[in-house]
Formats: structure tokens, sequence, C-alpha cells
């Protein structure tokens, strides 16, 4: 397959080579950390229905075709999915069906994960849940990812990352100044469940290592949630203080906000930790005679007196790109950051030399090309790790996982191919909605577009 | 038989100061490692992070410090020392792993790096956890929270386009980058395992946050297109609305049809034509929006999160403060609290648990540590005598 020939020559040992990871996942939170586990060298199955496909496959999560094209196959072409699957097989089977869920519980059987991120009452309705699952296999470790966890009140209740955002506590802590909850990011709760859940199952690959077993890895992600907002909360206990949403000034320290600069939708953020840095900031800006300024002189003067110094920092701003302004205060030792969107988290020179984004080839029936993806927020010094290879198309290893992995006969998958339980397309495809890209921008999905992005991305065919 | 716990066999040296890497070595505390948190004579610069308990600015009253560094001995050493540097060689020839987040170069200028360090004991890991990384451009800049958020691509998309970008709200990114480092140090442990040789360890904030944007980064390298700001048109569904209480988020999906959300709301009217799809219910979303508002404003967070959840199965979610999660059962539950005993701040109910296991859970088996509670009892096993203390103590380098 054009997939392993992509990455010749040695590779250093992987972490997690030679495990298979079974990847029952949908949306973000599990499939992402999938994806790493395939980074790390592991065999990660994805698993879906023919008639239940990760949503990240169509509909409003699923990012864009490339060239906005559907093709003839649009569940195999969304950039979200095709991101964060990266690396991996992929096995199209009906697991609400009988035949589908004994197949799975032969795969059980000779792999070392199981990852699953249903709403708890699904694989415990299957006897599939992790009592039963070590009964098939005393060494597996089995990683789920829910809402709100198996037991408790909200168990059961529906739950998804946008709305989850509010209920963890971050919403009440984020917006503007004074101003109602907001949200922020997408999905943010999501990625805080990559992590956990990539922590979670690289501790029990530890533990089996060490002492021979396996266990269960439970993670909600409200209780992660949460967890970000520990300090709060702590604040709380201690002081019976609720918080405030303050928008992009510092809790503690002054001044600190996000100034437009010259251009259109410009910014840059800047925030002071104390007196040095300060004088340094009044430096910068050519009003060296702040620093000395009483109203300014001490951080709780500083505090105080916000409102008098936005807009001197601002004046400032106006008159530099946001690249420049960051460059001339960090200089100084003023931490500042420009307000990067999309095209500068490709085409920055610090993004491009730390090689966070990197190149995936597409084979060429897919039409997809060569695309850059989101690679590992980490580096290993003796480790490079890299995508091992572009996401799978619908059930593209079917034939492989069941006939070279589980050994069955070509009967019993002509079988199971006949009566539906495995497929290669969805039984319900999902309405693409075409919207050009003008249109999109048009309509306030978008800010702007690139027409000519490949070639600033150098991934031209 | 309870067998022991999966990171026991690890001694971790924590360097770093501040939230995410004391955060990621805390975390290999909880599974089990002898985690030995090294601060310089003054104390690092947690100690002086509010919230403070009683809002009492004392440096062992701190309780992000306190969130930050539970399960950690502590020692006070001055690296810049040379003789504080040689006591951590020493330390360093033990450690499985040292956590650490100074600006990257300062631990070589003073000869601690990996490099130098692996050279008496090559299973060694050492995880940076710094705001841009150890390499690029960038390397030296100072980061901070917003200053992640500005620069990860995510702060150019949160807020709405009439104003500025605006950050999340807390400390995110820090834990995030905090989990993060403890996840690739595991990374690290499994391939030790295999090979016997430890690594350097780089993380960056700035990834960190930008490696949540799954949407937003392949839109621009499948199509060019860039996200903004939510323009504020069209209908605020699916964002943050006032109740009688307070504010909930209502979204379509999950299992349940817009007709179903009509009945939730109590409103034949938002069963019309004119609502009929999501095209008409965006070009009618003024409408929708005053419908909604009317609807819920005599109806309390508490009472919809649960019919809507439980009856009509809809994704509901409410905009609940600290005071709600301090007193919430779904995280007693969970057991995300830990009750610890600290010496200075006496009894204090923390979060504790991020995830649960069915073995090997996270354990709270100390409160952080005093500024140099643990001096003699670890420079002792260090094999340095009483007298070698007391000097060392009088020169100002412990």
């Amino acid at each position: 397959m054009v997939t392993e020939k992509q990455n010749p020559g040695p590779e250093p040992t992987l972490p997690l080579a030679g495990l298979r990871i079974i990847d029952i996942s949908n949306v973000f939170s599990l499939p992402y950390a999938g994806g790493l586990m395939a980074d790390l060298g592991a065999e990660v199955i994805k698993v879906e229905g023919p008639g239940r496909l990760d949503i990240s496959r169509g509909g409003a999560f699923s990012g864009v075709f490339p060239e906005n094209e559907p093709g003839d196959d649009p569940w195999n072409r969304t950039s979200t999915f095709n991101l964060l699957n990266r690396g991996k097989k992929s096995l199209a089977i009906d697991l609400r069906r009988h035949e589908g869920r004994e197949v799975l519980r032969d795969l059980i059987r000779v792999s070392d994960v199981l990852m699953e991120n249903f709403t708890p009452r699904v694989m415990r309705g299957w006897e599939l849940d992790y009592p039963h699952a070590k009964k098939l296999n005393p060494n597996v470790i089995m990683v789920s990812c829910s809402g709100y966890g198996p037991h408790g009140p909200y168990a059961q209740y529906p739950a998804q990352a946008t709305t989850q955002e509010a209920t963890h506590g971050l919403a009440h802590v984020t917006g503007y100044r004074g101003d109602v909850p907001s949200k922020a990011g997408q999905s943010f709760v999501d990625f805080l469940a990559t992590w956990a859940l990539v922590m979670g199952t690289t501790l029990g690959l530890r533990y089996r290592h060490r002492f021979g077993k396996g266990l269960w890895v439970d993670v909600a992600m409200y209780q992660l949630g949460c967890y970000m907002v520990a300090d709060r909360i702590l604040d709380w206990e201690a002081n019976q203080r609720r918080g405030d949403r303050i928008g992009n000034r510092h809790p503690w320290l002054a001044p600190q906000g996000c100034y437009r600069c010259a251009g259109e939708d410009q910014w840059c953020v800047v925030s002071v930790h104390d007196d040095e840095e300060w004088a340094a900031l009044c430096q910068v800006i050519g009003r060296p005679e702040l620093a000395r300024d009483a109203r300014f002189a001490s951080n709780g003067a500083r505090m105080e007196n916000h409102d008098a110094i936005d807009p001197i920092i601002a004046a400032w701003m106006a008159g530099f790109s946001k690249t420049e302004a960051m460059e001339r205060l960090q200089a100084a030792g003023v931490r500042a950051g420009a307000v990067f969107d999309a095209r500068d988290m490709h085409l920055d020179p610090h993004a491009k030399a730390r090689g966070l984004l990197e190149k995936v080839q597409f084979p060429p029936e897919r039409g997809i090309g060569k695309r850059v993806i989101i690679g590992r927020p980490w580096r290993l010094s003796k480790t490079p790790l890299h995508a091992r290879g572009p996401a799978p198309t619908l059930g593209q290893h079917n034939r492989e996982v069941l006939q070279d992995i589980l050994g069955y006969d070509d009967a019993r998958y002509a079988e199971l191919e006949q009566s539906g339980v495995i497929g290669t397309r969805p039984t319900h495809p999902r309405p693409v909605l075409h919207m050009s890209m003008d249109e999109r921008v048009h309509r306030g999905r978008l800010a702007y577009w690139d027409p000519d992005y490949k070639e600033r991305l150098g991934i031209q065919d | 038989m309870v067998l022991p716990a999966v990171l026991d066999d690890l001694l971790v040296v924590d360097l770093s100061q501040g939230i995410a890497g004391p955060l990621c070595a805390r975390l290999l505390g909880d599974y089990g490692a002898d985690v030995i948190k090294v601060e310089p004579p003054g104390g690092e610069c947690g100690r002086r992070m509010p919230p403070f308990f009683h809002d009492d600015p004392d440096p062992e009253k701190s309780l992000f410090f306190l969130l930050a560094n539970l399960n950690k001995r502590g020692v006070t050493l001055d690296l810049a020392q040379p003789e504080g540097a040689a006591i951590f060689r020493r330390l360093a020839q033990s450690a499985d792993v040292i956590v650490e987040s100074f600006a990257p170069g300062y631990l070589a200028s003073l000869g601690l790096d990996h490099a130098t360090l692996e050279q008496d004991n090559p299973g060694l890991v050492m995880t940076s956890i710094t705001p841009f990384g150890q390499t690029g451009p960038y390397s030296q800049y100072k980061g901070n929270e917003i200053v992640a958020y500005a620069t990860s691509g995510i702060m150019a998309i949160s807020g709405t386009a009439d104003r500025e970008p605006l950050q999340h709200g807390g400390f995110p990114a820090q834990y995030e980058a905090g989990m993060n480092g403890m996840l690739a140090t595991n990374v690290a442990l499994l391939t030790r395992d295999l090979n016997g040789l430890g690594q350097h360890v780089d993380v960056s904030m700035q990834d960190v946050v930008t490696s949540s944007l799954v949407i937003n980064q392949p839109y621009y390298s499948f199509t060019g297109g860039v996200q903004g700001r939510r323009r504020l048109e069209g209908s605020s569904f699916g964002h943050v609305t006032p109740c009688k209480d307070g504010y909930f988020v209502s979204q379509e999906g999950g299992g349940v049809t817009w007709d179903g959300i009509a009945d939730f709301y109590g409103r034949e009217e938002l069963k019309e034509p004119r609502f009929a799809d999501p095209a008409q219910r965006l070009h009618n979303g003024h409408a929708l929006d005053a419908i909604i508002l009317d609807a819920t404003k005599d109806r309390t967070m508490a009472e919809m999160f649960k019919t809507a959840s439980e009856q009509y199965r809809m994704l509901f979610g409410i905009v609940q403060t600290p005071e709600d999660l301090a007193t919430c059962a779904q995280l007693e539950a969970r057991e995300f609290y830990q009750e610890v005993e600290h010496p200075v701040i006496g009894r204090i109910r923390v979060p504790f648990q991020m995830w649960n296991m069915s073995a090997t859970a996270a354990s709270c088996r100390r409160p952080a540590p005093l500024l140099g509670q643990h001096n003699s009892e670890v420079f002792t096993k260090l094999g340095c005598s009483e007298a070698e203390i007391g000097t060392l103590r009088n020169r100002g380098i412990i």
C-alpha cells in the first residue's frame, strides 16, 4: 500500500511499536488521541459502522473538502477527519448487529488497547464494558471517554464540548470585561480529553509492562474541564470569591491587553509583569517619563489606573504591524504576542522553524494531494516522530483486519460483506451542502481566503 | 492484591516554576513518583501567585502553588552558585526525570543541561516546558497565558468580529501545557523502558494551544480559508443566552429533533416553517432569539439543565460558577476533590483527580512543601554532613 511505502529507511524504535489499538471513536477527542498514538508507532484500527460514520466525515464539525470539492466520496475527504485520523487503518463494521460485535470480540482478544467514546450505556448494553472486555483479554487496557463519566447524576446526559464549555465553568470566567459569559476557541474540552486519553493510555501501558495486568482508564470531559478552573474553585473554597470576567486583562498584573495594530484586523497583546518591564515598555513606546509617573509607579497603581494606560499603548501599537510590535517589545524583555490567524500559523518564521505543522502525502487515487496537518506539540530529542501516513478511506482495511489479523477465511469474509455487516461505503451518505469560498466569506463563516494558498504552503501538485 | 503505583520506581526532580512545569511534575507524583522540588532560596514565583488562602499573600498560602505542588518534597538550592550546581549534579545522577521551565539555554550556561547531565546518567529524561519551545526565532521570547493564546491562533477566532480578539478566562493554556509535559514524559519513559536511554523532551506552550485548532488549521491547508471571529448577525442560538438566574447554551444535534427543542421551550411557533431548517433559523434569527429569550426568562438554569438533558436528550449547558462546581454532585461522584492537610493553611479541599482509573489511580500522599522543608532529609541522603548543610545555609546556597 502507498501508505507504508511513504517513509522508507530505518526508523528508530517507536515507543508504541508492536502494539495494536482498537479505536472506536467519534468526533475530536478520541480520534485525535488515536492519531497521536499512531504517530507513536501503534497499529491503530479505527472502527466505524457503514451506517454510523464518525461525524467528522461530514457536517458541521468536519471542516472542508480539498479545494472545496466534495468529489465522489466526500466522507473520505473532510479536512478535520483527515487530520485527526492520520496513520490509522479503517474497519467499517456494523456494531449494532450481533455478527459485527462478534468480530469486535475477536479483535479485542488480539489487541493491546481498546478505546471508545460512546455514551456509557452503549458498551454496557453490548456487554463490552471493561468487566466484559477483561474476560476476553485480561491484559487489555480499556480507555473510555464520555461527557460526564459512567456514574453520577449526569452520567446519561447528552454532552458535547460546545455546551460543556459553559457547564464546566470556563464560560463563566471568559468574556469581555463586565460583559456576558462567552465561549472561546473551538470545542476546547475535547482537546483536554485528547491529552488525558494519551496520558492515561501511556500510564496503562507502563503499568502493564511493569506488572503484567491491564486496567481501565475512564475519562470524563466535564471533570477535565472543571480542572481548568481549579484555581477559581480554590478561590471560592478559601475566599468565597466567584471571579469576574476581565476580558484580556490579567487578574493581578497590569497592564495587559490586546491592541489594534496597523492594517485590517491586526492585533498584538502585551503583558507587563513588574516595574522593570513597565519601564522597558515605556522606553519602547517612546514615553520614558511614564516610568516615573506616580499613577503607574507600582503594579497596584497600574491595576488601579489601567484605563489610563490602555489608550497610551493603543496609540503606539497603531503605528506598527503586529509582528513589528511584538518584536520590538520582546526585544526589550516585555511579553508580547501578535494575534496570529490560520495563515500566520502556517507561514510565521517561528512556526516554520518549529515544524509543528507537517505535510502528509495522499495516494494519487485519493485526489487529495499533499496537505499540511498539525503534528504533535512535543519533541523528543532521540525519537523523531511524524504522521505515519494519511487517514484511511472508509473500510480500507476490512480485508486486512478480518483475514490477515483475525484469520477469517474467504467464505466468512464474503458472508460479512454480502450481509452488509462490513462495507466501504456509507449506507446513508450525508447530503453535501456546497458553498463557494467567496460565499463563505460573504456569510461570515470565513474572514478571508487565499486562492494561492498551495503556493504559499509549498504543496502544489 | 493492590499493586504498587505505576510510577513509584521513579525519582523526579522539579526545577520548574509557575503553573505548567510544576503541574507536570505533580502529575508524575500523583501516579507514584518521588518528586523533589528544587526552588531558589527565595522561593519560586508560584508562591507569589494569587489566589491566597484568606487573601493573605504569605508564600506558604498561595493556593495555586498548593494545587501545582502536591505530592512533592521541597528543597532550596541556588543553582547559579558553583556549590549549588555541584549538589544539583549529584541529585541529577540518581534522577529519572527532571522537569524545568527556564529560558532555553540557561541550564546549559550552568553546565546543567540534558546533554551534560546524561553523560553520568544515560537514562535521564529532561522535560522542558517553555512558552515557545527550545528552538526557533522566538525561543527566547517571554510568554504567559495571553501571549500563548495570541500566537497560537486561538485568539483570532475567539470573541466577536466587532471587537478585539478575546483570551480564554483563567489559565487553561498553562494547565494544558502541564498535561502535555506529563504526556510526553510518559512517552519518553516508555521509550526508555525499551532501550534504556533517556532524552530531552521539548514542550512549547504555543504549540500546545495551536494543537487544539483541528478545524481551523486544515481549513487553510485544504482550501486557503481563514476563520475569523463570530459576526453578530443571524441568531445567537448556540451561544450564551440569559435566563432567570444566569445563562445557558442550547444546541441542535444529539438525540433531539427541532420539534423536540420547540417542545422543550414550550413554544409552538418555533415549529413554524420560518424556523424549519438551519438556513431559515439563521435568516429569521432575531425572531428566533426573541421567542427563546421570552420562553426562558422565568426558568432557572438548574431546572432547564435537568429537563433538557433528561426529558428531551438535548445538548444543553448552563454557565456554572466556581461555587456551583464546588458543590457539584457529579464531581463528587467522580471523586474529583481531595482533602489536603497543609501545615500552614490547615485542612482544605483541592480539585485533584483529572480522570479515573480502575488501578493505580492518582493518590495524594503529601501537601505542597514548605520552602526548604526537606533540605536536611534530601541533602543528608546525598552525602552532605550536618556541618556542610549548615555552611550551605549560611552562605545562602540553600
